[in-house]
């Protein structure tokens, strides 16, 4: 959809800034009431949503042309989409995140790129990559791992590592073991190895569709060819690809699930038991491709129409993204049962938990704001006490390290499966 | 047309060159659109208020000094704004310096003994609140909702709202005030003046309140209010609410010292001696007729929506299908929300037992899904203490207006007017579709937080889709002709027309001649006289906007 069909959105934002903030029910402190980062540091307005589709409105209608600035805007926002749900709190018409990945999406058209994103785009049409590592290293992660490549044989789960376990030798351990878990659980699982492609859901979100389309119709071919059912990743963002836009933009039929999912329904099952003690504090971030934007894709295919007049609605019934149903109790179901593990809550949780600052291209693009991010997220989990944070997704995780490093902090990160491992 | 390199670079010199910018689509993002809401001029379709010449962010009470002695030395308008929610924080001339307050957002103290916090422009009531309900005080909250300043709602407005009733409005709750004058010279009043501390805002000290706060609040346009101290009150519950359930149908999980109630009479008459005697009697936290904003036909379609996660506007229709929904629909045709907080348990019975003897008198009833369906009753305990969900004005379209409304004050008055004024929008929703079908009476408004005595605001809410040219422009000749029937039947004018006398059709403030004319005809044109004598004095150089009302009448 080209940008002028979102005017009406940019027409009829309320102008109320609730974009800013977490929904203000769930607000317990002046410290940590903010919900968009991008605002947060950037101050100026026009970097909340509100802000935003103002600028694409005074783009749409000539009244402004791309400067730095604009580019600035456009660009230094996570699309973490915190200010989605707060604005949907009373909006029920408005989509305010999509809207926002389109001017960014109208900007790539236009030639309005980064430098920075540019290299990542480079790198994925050469290296299949956003990591601007060689493509020939992409299987190193699983090397000496007792796990069917499904290049060459047949499995009904496929785990996709994605870019970042791949390539972050720090992280790399999280990919492997969940592997382990679900082969020692019985799962049928195999991987793509060195021909696995990135999900295409980071450059999606950088404004690159086509690229975007690129990407998942090869991995669809690749587990079409591969006889797999279904989709097995530790990554939030390739879960947030392949869970919501592959249905909707490329049309996919697999059966997506999260690590942290698997693990809990697999634990709920009895097919895997946690025994051992973890003696250890924590505290979960929710990636925000998992909770609030992880919510499962529901076809739609409809027209706006007004009802007693001129209240705005659809037919037939649209599918309400506002972060409701995202996934949020697996993870925490899955740490609560492992002995020992105390699991304390920040103030900004679930739908409304603070972005890590990882995404959008920002870590990319704008490491300093990515960092300042992912340093305020660290503050907030030090105020629960907590020893560790733990969270689902590599960009988190590689973020929250980055940034304790800089912060000379002493907190500790895992994902779920690293707590997982240690307990059986 | 721009600042001159010479006055951008001498305001770049006072915040730093990541606080100020006149990039034209940042500017565009700090106009207002006069086809939205609440800024009570229009609607407008497709007119924007004037595009500013550059906004600049002040970190601090000097930078903001700096900024007006810069303003002044260039003969720069200027005007400060800390939530940019209504037009009125938008600029009404050309070439207006933009200050967007929100770096100034600290609290300063929350004085506990003395209950009562100081704190800069950009603290938001639901900052605010979080931070005193974790000492056991609660601040009251203006009808714009917990998005709003707390400081320009006392320095720039009134701050009515549902709370009022216990906690008064913000413009009463206003202690001691450090302005920058229009000059850029700083006076700090009351108590604060003589140095003594905050808790006062007349004197010992400079008692220039009503000079800093106007008639009705300056609007931003008399100098920058840097900081204020505003009472609190008591809050006889946990640190913070706990909140369950599903968004948006998000839920207070309180003790049962926190009551909330739809109450509904039988006719106008007992609504409003229950408001007279709720004031009397002194209970109550907050009193609201609320969730008529939806309409009296729609509203309790709206609260179902609301409450329950998985329902769309498109539900509307289908849930008022339910005769049981219609019947429900229609006993809450005269109602209100009212919430009872009790600072010890004998104090919620008596309070209750004093309502229900109230109600008794004035054939009121407490409408039963509303106080006994737990969702329902727990989600509007949460919509009241917090009103964090005040943008619901906007829910159908994205845009309102609150017109009718010259009746407020006296219960007795509202009550002669409201079905008058309702059958009067019926008849227009019936005979036009550019405004929404809501069943005429979508009156909503505080209720004894006005003047106290049970004094009553009330505003009908009217709906208009801002992204279609015929809704927005039907929804114009609606608010002219409810103007000039309010005026013809001597209800007074409305909400809709407010500040009619400040900006004009273009967005721009109204030409002197006009603005002259419509003041000296006003039954209370001395108080702009008045305000013009303020304005020579402490404004001379004109640099304010067009919100702060003069009358300038020639000399004879």
């Amino acid at each position: 959809m080209p940008l002028v069909d979102y005017q009406t959105e940019m027409e009829r934002c309320s102008q109320c800034t609730y974009c800013e903030w977490i929904p203000f029910d769930q607000m317990k402190s002046w410290r940590f009431a903010k919900g968009c980062p991008s605002i947060s540091y950037n101050r100026f307005l026009s970097y909340s949503a509100r802000g935003r589709l103002g600028v694409a409105l005074s783009l749409l209608k000539g009244r402004s042309t791309y400067t730095d600035k604009v580019l600035d805007i456009v660009y230094k926002c996570q699309t973490c989409g915190s200010c989605d749900v707060s604005c949907k709190v009373c909006r029920y018409n408005l989509e305010p995140l999509e809207t926002i990945l389109q001017l960014r999406a109208t900007l790539v058209e236009d030639g309005q790129v980064l430098p920075q994103h540019t290299e990542v785009i480079n790198s994925l049409s050469k290296e299949h990559n956003t990591m601007l590592k060689p493509k020939a290293e992409r299987g190193k992660w699983a090397e000496g791992l007792d796990v069917k490549r499904l290049t060459t044989d047949k499995a009904e789960v496929v785990f996709h590592a994605g870019c970042h376990y791949s390539y972050d030798e720090e992280l790399q351990k999280v990919a492997r073991t969940a592997v382990t878990l679900l082969k020692n659980a019985g799962v049928d699982i195999g991987i793509m190895g060195e021909e696995e492609g990135c999900c295409g859901g980071r450059v999606f979100q950088m404004g690159y569709r086509e690229e975007f389309t690129r990407s998942a119709e090869s991995n669809i071919e690749a587990w079409t060819k591969a006889g797999v059912k279904k989709v097995v990743t530790s990554c939030s963002d390739c879960y947030y690809a392949f869970k919501r836009l592959y249905p909707n933009r490329v049309g996919s039929n697999f059966e997506v699930l999260h690590t942290v999912e698997y693990i809990d329904q697999l634990i709920k099952e009895g097919k895997l038991k946690l025994t051992k003690t973890i003696p250890m504090t924590i505290t979960y971030h929710d990636p925000c491709h998992l909770g609030r934007q992880g919510e499962p894709y529901l076809p739609w295919d409809g027209k706006e129409k007004k009802i007693r007049n001129q209240i705005v609605v659809y037919e037939p019934r649209k599918p309400r993204y506002n972060g409701a149903w995202g996934i949020y109790d697996p993870p925490r179901d899955v740490l609560k049962s492992i002995p020992g593990i105390e699991l304390v809550e920040m103030e900004r949780i679930r739908e409304y938990a603070w972005c890590c600052g990882a995404g959008g291209g920002v870590r990319e693009a704008y490491p300093e704001f990515s960092n300042w991010t992912a340093t305020e997220r660290i503050e907030e989990a030090k105020t629960t006490g907590a020893e560790a944070i733990v969270s689902a997704c590599p960009w988190c995780e590689r973020n929250f390290i980055d940034a304790i490093n800089t912060m000379g902090d002493g907190m500790k990160v895992f994902d779920v499966v690293e707590l997982v491992q240690q307990a059986i | 047309m721009a600042l001159l390199r010479e006055q951008y670079q001498a305001l770049e010199d006072i915040v730093g060159p990541d606080y100020i910018s006149d990039d034209p689509a940042l500017l565009d993002s700090y106009s207002y659109p006069m086809v939205a809401t609440s800024n009570h001029l229009g609607p407008f379709y497709g007119v924007y208020t004037p595009q500013g010449a550059a906004v600049v962010l002040p970190g601090s009470t000097e930078e903001v000094q700096a900024i007006v002695k810069i303003c002044n030395k260039y003969r720069i308008k200027y005007k400060a704004c800390a939530s940019f929610w209504s037009g009125m924080g938008f600029p009404s001339f050309d070439n207006v310096l933009q200050l967007d307050m929100r770096r100034m957002d600290r609290i300063l103290e929350i004085d506990e003994k003395n209950m009562f916090a100081i704190i800069e422009p950009r603290v938001i009531a639901a900052t605010l609140q979080a931070e005193a309900m974790k000492v056991g005080l609660n601040t009251h909250i203006a009808g714009s909702g917990t998005s709003c300043s707390i400081l320009a709602s006392a320095t720039g407005y009134a701050g009515f709202g549902p709370s009022g009733l216990f906690m008064g409005s913000h413009g009463d709750n206003m202690l001691g005030l450090e302005w920058v004058m229009p000059n850029g010279d700083l006076m700090r009043t009351g108590t604060l003046g003589s140095g003594i501390g905050w808790f006062y805002g007349e004197g010992p000290g400079p008692s220039v309140r009503a000079l800093a706060r106007g008639g009705m609040g300056t609007m931003g346009t008399m100098g920058v209010s840097t900081k204020c101290a505003v009472k609190l009150y008591p809050w006889p519950g946990p640190t913070h609410i706990p909140v369950e359930g599903t968004i948006p149908a998000y839920q207070a999980m309180l003790p049962d010292n926190f009551r909330v109630y739809t109450l509904a009479f039988s006719t106008w008459q007992g609504w409003a001696d229950a408001a007279y005697r709720i004031w009397d009697t002194g209970i109550g936290y907050a009193a609201h007729r609320q969730f008529n904003m939806f309409g009296r036909d729609l509203k309790f379609g709206m609260i179902k929506v609301l409450t329950d996660p998985t329902k769309t506007l498109g539900d509307i229709d289908e849930i008022l299908e339910d005769p049981e929904a219609q019947k429900i629909t229609k006993e809450m045709q005269r109602d209100f929300q009212f919430v009872l907080v009790g600072m010890t348990p004998r104090d919620i019975e008596w309070q209750d037992k004093a309502l229900d003897k109230i109600l008794a008198d004035t054939g009121g009833w407490k409408v039963e899904v509303m106080k006994d369906d737990p969702v329902l009753r727990n989600w509007s305990l949460l919509y009241f203490l917090k009103m964090g969900h005040k943008n619901l004005n906007m829910v159908y379209t994205g845009s309102y207006d609150g017109c009718f409304g010259g009746f407020g004050g006296p219960p007795d008055r509202g009550i002669k007017c409201v079905e008058e004024a309702a059958k009067f929008k019926k008849d227009w929703e019936d005979t036009y579709d550019t405004i929404v079908a809501a069943g005429g009476d979508c009156m909503m408004g505080s209720i004894g937080g006005s003047g106290g005595g049970g004094g009553v605001t009330w505003e009908c809410f009217t709906c208009w889709d801002p992204y279609d040219k015929k809704s927005s422009e039907g929804a114009f000749e609606f608010h002219e002709a409810t103007y000039k029937y309010a005026a013809e039947h001597n209800m007074g004018s409305g909400m809709e027309r407010r500040f009619a006398h400040a900006r004009g059709s273009d967005g721009y403030a109204l030409p002197r001649e006009q603005i002259r004319k419509l003041f000296s005809a006003s039954p209370m044109s001395s108080i702009y006289r008045y305000q013009q004598k303020i304005k020579e004095v402490f404004n001379p150089n004109d640099l304010g906007d067009a919100y702060y009302s003069t009358l300038d009448e020639p000399k004879k």
